[in-house]
């Protein structure tokens, strides 16, 4: 993954996972197969966990910690209240950037007459 | 070392006991996950200023639990941790949010700051 994916991922991951929690509750190796699935190949199962980690300090999940028959109980994570009014968040923050980006987009491409 | 900075800094039996419980989970993880959970522990020592000794044994406890996942799955510590295990380290412990020896030091640049600004206001 290029540098500068790894930068713009940083600050929307945790909206992205939330939106993945919004559909389904899941444990972190869920997530990490849904994200890769999605296209994002090259995330880490670790980075997967400590955003998980955070957001559950943060209060935006609930958790279940379930007995798997091997290895520790599995950590199942759903979206609650906060973490779907957090979600609402992101989108509309999202919205903002992506229409104020792509303008800036459209004046380039006006500039350079390429596109 | 680390034990004895623990100890000194936890008074909990409660927490002492967590905390030698970690250490040997550590211990008993399959190679490669062994090697590489103590030099991330090493990590954790110097970067982590966690000086909350509750959030400590929570974020070392929750380190166990995905390593020793990871070694049952056989998930490669490459797919586990990426191509960057200090930026790992750091997002792992910073998503932990007891108190920090660095707390202080931001109070006080952030009141430095503040005072500064109250002389600048006419």
């Amino acid at each position: 993954m290029g540098k500068q994916m790894t930068e713009m991922l940083k600050g929307t991951l945790e909206g992205i996972v939330l939106a993945i929690l919004a559909g389904q509750p899941a444990y972190g190796y869920e997530i990490t197969a849904r994200l890769r699935e999605q296209g994002f190949t090259d995330i880490a199962e670790g980075t997967i966990y400590a955003l998980l980690v955070r957001i559950e300090q943060r209060g935006l999940v609930d958790v279940e910690k379930v007995p798997s028959e091997k290895g520790p109980p599995r950590k199942v994570y759903s979206l609650n209240a906060r973490g779907r009014g957090e979600l609402d968040e992101f989108w509309k923050t999202w919205s903002f950037l992506a229409e104020r980006i792509e303008h800036l987009h459209g004046d380039n491409d006006t500039g350079t007459g390429t596109n | 070392m680390a034990a004895k900075w623990i100890e000194a800094l936890t008074g909990s039996l409660e927490q002492k006991k967590q905390y030698r419980q970690y250490k040997a989970r550590i211990e008993a993880l399959p190679e490669p996950y062994r090697e590489a959970a103590k030099a991330f522990d090493r990590y954790f020592m110097y970067y982590g200023g966690i000086t909350d000794g509750d959030t400590l044994v929570t974020m070392l406890g929750d380190f166990a639990d995905l390593f020793e996942r990871a070694a049952v799955d056989g998930t490669p510590v490459t797919d586990l941790i990426g191509d960057d295990p200090v930026e790992f380290a750091e997002t792992f412990t910073q998503s932990y949010g007891g108190t920090r020896w660095i707390d202080k030091e931001r109070a006080r640049l952030s009141k430095a700051i503040g005072d500064i600004e109250k002389k600048e206001q006419p």
